[in-house]
């Protein structure tokens, strides 16, 4: 079914082509939108990683993702790392296509190794890592051979909370709270509601428990997460990925649900 | 020769630099670019300016899918279209009149465009079709009359201007341009007499008195009746006529104020327009026969 | 003859779309003496906001403005290409590339692009050498014209005519024995452009969060009442030349 509200009960596509004058039957493909049918609103390709959670704290970034790689609909890797530091002040965060995000952590470890064979007193910030991510992932799209990530930037330097998105067709933007993949529309409002103007205030423990429940929302409702995940908090101590850890589920109330599937009663 | 070596050598300075601009893999052009003074179309001497394409199998489905059709809504960037054009000869020169209107699907998207590209003092160039197609490479013709001129000391023709287009733009051919332009002049050295050509995408290049191109140019070839009958054109008027000293603009006259007052008191003209009340004339008591005196 | 630089690599992806759309609005008014670039700062996907402040409108040069709206990598690194450009030149001729100069870069770039266009629509704003304020307007491939007034973006279909009524007072009969003035000043210009975008933030769904305006002011102008415009503030650089400001607002978050 098609859940977008502007297309139920209508036969052409009025919001684009405001003023269509031609007769519809003439139109190529009519009925279906090649364009947005065309745009990766989530992810299709073989070995995928779900959402990615980051936002601002009082004292830097944190970020979170689960463990999992799917094969399709199959729960396939349930033990990879989504979060990934690069250099002292940065993690890289992704979902999408595992393969492509692995070989993106070997372009920035060898990018790191580069800076630091240098020895010019310059070190890459999360402003600099976000930017180079940005070129390579518009310069893979624009070859039309894209790394099919989503991926968050998060870091602390200079005093400074960066915090920025960019994805497989290079678009970039950043936000106090930012979510990618199904998280994008489940965690983000709550993130959203829990973060929005009180950025400064937060403290790390107040952060985590904002992060732990959306990780919560998600499991309950992404049918392609795991309950096991890890937090990555940057700060001006620098980064800090925490082993994996286990969500706190509680299942009892299905029992109360009547009217899916088989119930004797 | 050593020049050769270069080319195939693989630890020359050269290959650096080729192996270099490899890795940044960026086809738009660095060298003269950062000398910041050509604007774009290059260092003449490489000849044509290059574009980008994207490396799919049919760059010119991929285009087709995302540009150029009107009534597509799949198709997101939609490129301005210019329409009504039409060009004659007659003893004292050429007359050129185009519409202003420029569509972007069904968009009207500009009501003020100016579709006769001054090349030169003394030629004129038509857009129908598409807006940016017509205004790059009629400016680019005019770079290359320019040069003809400081090669050869004396002015380009209207004939071998023409051709230079059609040449040109033959070379795109099937790749998604569309141009249908006239290049209209009046030739100084030879024939000395006013010349117009059609030049469109396809490369049909033809010599003649009289053209209208574009989707009102069926109106047109009849009478101010495009502006009004066909939905793509319209707006105002621009009129240009080419005498032996170049050419000159005439006017620029809005379409429906014509359409319904007439142009007003010109010689050889009716006087009055096509508005609903000169049709109704006579025809109700609300609108009874002018009362003979 | 080989005129298109084809890359050699072969058939890579099938079923890949390379452009999205961020939504938003720009809009951008000349005046006699200034220059008003104006766009809304929400950047947006199908139904999902993705930032509330993501700009559309950057600073140039002293007295150049572009605003671009369409899909938003492309536009952003379309904006990274023209400075660049515009940095080059400035090397070479140690002063900045006057603004009609620009609209023609930016035509030639867009135009290389033909093939594989930028999903861009970008207006020009600023000064001109002679002192007069100008708006140039680029459809995604390049065709460019000066203009008075002109909107893009998902709400122009909305903006647009209200400019044609208020500024080329299109379908308006002046008052017996009076004309329409020729140009509008500047408060009365950013009264309009105030009163665009809260009406397309109340009417289309991309448009919304803040509001950027920016400001150029021709060599020795007054302020025109400008100082009493509120989130203002200024961004020139030279004591003698052009004077730039920004004003932000807020428009309705839903």
């Amino acid at each position: 079914m098609d859940h977008f509200p502007l297309s139920w009960g209508r036969p052409r596509n009025d919001a684009v082509d405001a003023y269509g004058t031609f007769p519809i039957q003439q139109r190529p493909n009519h009925g279906q939108d090649t364009f947005s049918s065309g745009i990766q609103h989530t992810q299709q390709p073989i070995v995928t990683g779900t959402s990615v959670l980051a936002i601002k704290f009082k004292d830097g970034i944190m970020m979170a993702a689960d463990n999992l790689a799917s094969y399709g609909s199959l729960a396939r890797f349930r033990d990879i790392k989504r979060l990934h530091a690069v250099g002292e002040h940065t993690v890289i965060g992704a979902g999408g296509d595992m393969g492509d995000f692995q070989y993106i952590q070997s372009i920035m470890d060898e990018l790191m190794i580069d800076e630091f064979a240098a020895q010019d007193g310059h070190a890459l910030g999360p402003a600099e890592v976000h930017n180079y991510l940005s070129e390579l992932m518009y310069a893979r799209r624009s070859k039309m051979d894209p790394l099919w990530n989503a991926i968050l930037v998060g870091g602390f330097k200079d005093g400074q909370r960066f915090l920025a998105f960019v994805d497989l067709l290079g678009t970039t933007y950043s936000a106090s709270t930012l979510a990618t993949g199904y998280g994008a529309h489940i965690a983000q409002p709550l993130l959203r509601r829990a973060v929005e103007g009180r950025e400064d205030t937060l403290d790390a423990a107040e952060a985590e428990k904002i992060i732990e429940q959306s990780m919560q929302v998600l499991f309950y409702r992404d049918a392609r997460s795991l309950d096991k995940y890890q937090i990555a908090t940057i700060t001006a101590e620098g980064v800090k990925i925490s082993e994996s850890r286990k969500l706190e589920t509680s299942w009892s109330f299905a029992e109360g649900i009547r009217g899916y599937g088989a119930q004797t009663q | 020769m050593n020049s050769l070596v270069d080319r195939f050598s693989t630890t020359s300075a050269q290959s650096e630099i080729r192996r270099a601009q490899a890795l940044a893999a960026d086809d738009e052009e660095f060298s003269d670019a950062a000398w910041g003074s050509e604007a774009g179309f290059g260092s003449l001497a490489k000849g044509v300016p290059t574009f980008s394409v994207p490396s799919i199998a049919d760059p010119s489905a991929f285009l087709r899918l995302h540009t150029d059709d009107h009534a597509d809504p799949n198709c997101r960037i939609k490129i301005q279209h210019g329409t009504t054009t039409l060009a004659f000869r007659f003893k004292g020169g050429v007359i050129v009149a185009v519409d202003s209107r420029a569509t972007a699907g069904s968009y009207i998207a500009s009501g003020t465009v100016k579709k006769v590209i001054e090349i030169n003092p003394y030629l004129l160039g038509t857009m129908a079709g598409g807006a940016a197609d017509c205004q790059y490479w009629e400016t680019y013709l005019g770079i290359h009359c320019r040069l003809h001129e400081l090669r050869n000391r004396e002015r380009i023709s209207v004939s071998a201007a023409s051709k230079y287009l059609s040449n040109l733009v033959y070379g795109y051919k099937g790749m998604g341009l569309s141009m249908g332009t006239m290049i209209c002049g009046w030739d100084k050295t030879r024939c000395r007499v006013p010349a117009v050509f059609y030049v469109d995408s396809d490369g049909t290049r033809l010599k003649g008195d009289l053209f209208s191109v574009g989707s009102g140019s069926t109106h047109a070839y009849v009478s101010t009746a495009a502006g009004h009958r066909d939905a793509f054109s319209g707006n105002t008027c621009n009129l240009y006529h080419i005498k032996e000293d170049g050419w000159h603009f005439i006017g620029n006259y809005d379409i429906s104020k014509m359409h319904y007052d007439g142009p007003g008191d010109v010689p050889g003209g009716p006087g009055k327009g096509y508005g609903y009340d000169i049709r109704v004339e006579g025809r109700s008591s609300a609108n009874p026969p002018p009362v003979a005196t | 003859m080989q005129h298109v630089a084809v890359p050699h690599a072969q058939p890579q992806q099938r079923q890949f779309n390379p452009y999205s759309e961020n939504g938003g609005t720009i809009l951008a008014i000349a005046g006699a003496n200034f220059s008003v670039i104006a766009g809304d700062t929400r950047q947006s996907e199908g139904y999902s906001i993705q930032t509330r402040y993501a700009p559309k409108v950057f600073r140039l040069t002293d007295k150049a403005v572009l605003a671009t709206n369409g899909f938003a990598a492309d536009g952003n690194m379309f904006v990274k290409k023209v400075r660049q450009r515009l940095e080059w030149y400035r090397h070479a001729h140690a002063k900045d590339m006057p603004l009609r100069a620009i609209a023609r870069l930016i035509q030639t770039m867009l135009y290389a692009r033909r093939f594989f266009p930028y999903y861009v629509y970008n207006i020009l704003g600023g000064i001109e050498e002679d002192g007069s304020g100008a708006v140039y307007s680029f459809d995604p491939v390049g065709s460019y014209e000066r203009e008075a007034c002109r909107a893009a973006g998902a709400a122009s279909s909305l903006v647009q005519p209200f400019l044609d009524n208020q500024i080329y007072f299109k379908n308006q009969t002046p008052a017996p024995g009076t004309t329409h003035p020729a140009h509008l000043p500047l408060s009365h210009v950013l009264s309009l452009v105030i009163d665009s975008f809260t009406s397309a933030t109340e009417r289309h769904i991309e448009v919304g969060d803040g509001l950027e305006i920016y400001v150029v002011l021709a060599k020795g102008s007054a302020l025109q009442g400008l100082d009493a415009i509120q989130g203002l503030s200024e961004l020139t650089t030279t004591d003698d030349g052009e004077r730039m400001f920004v004003i932000r607002r807020n428009l309705k978050r839903d």
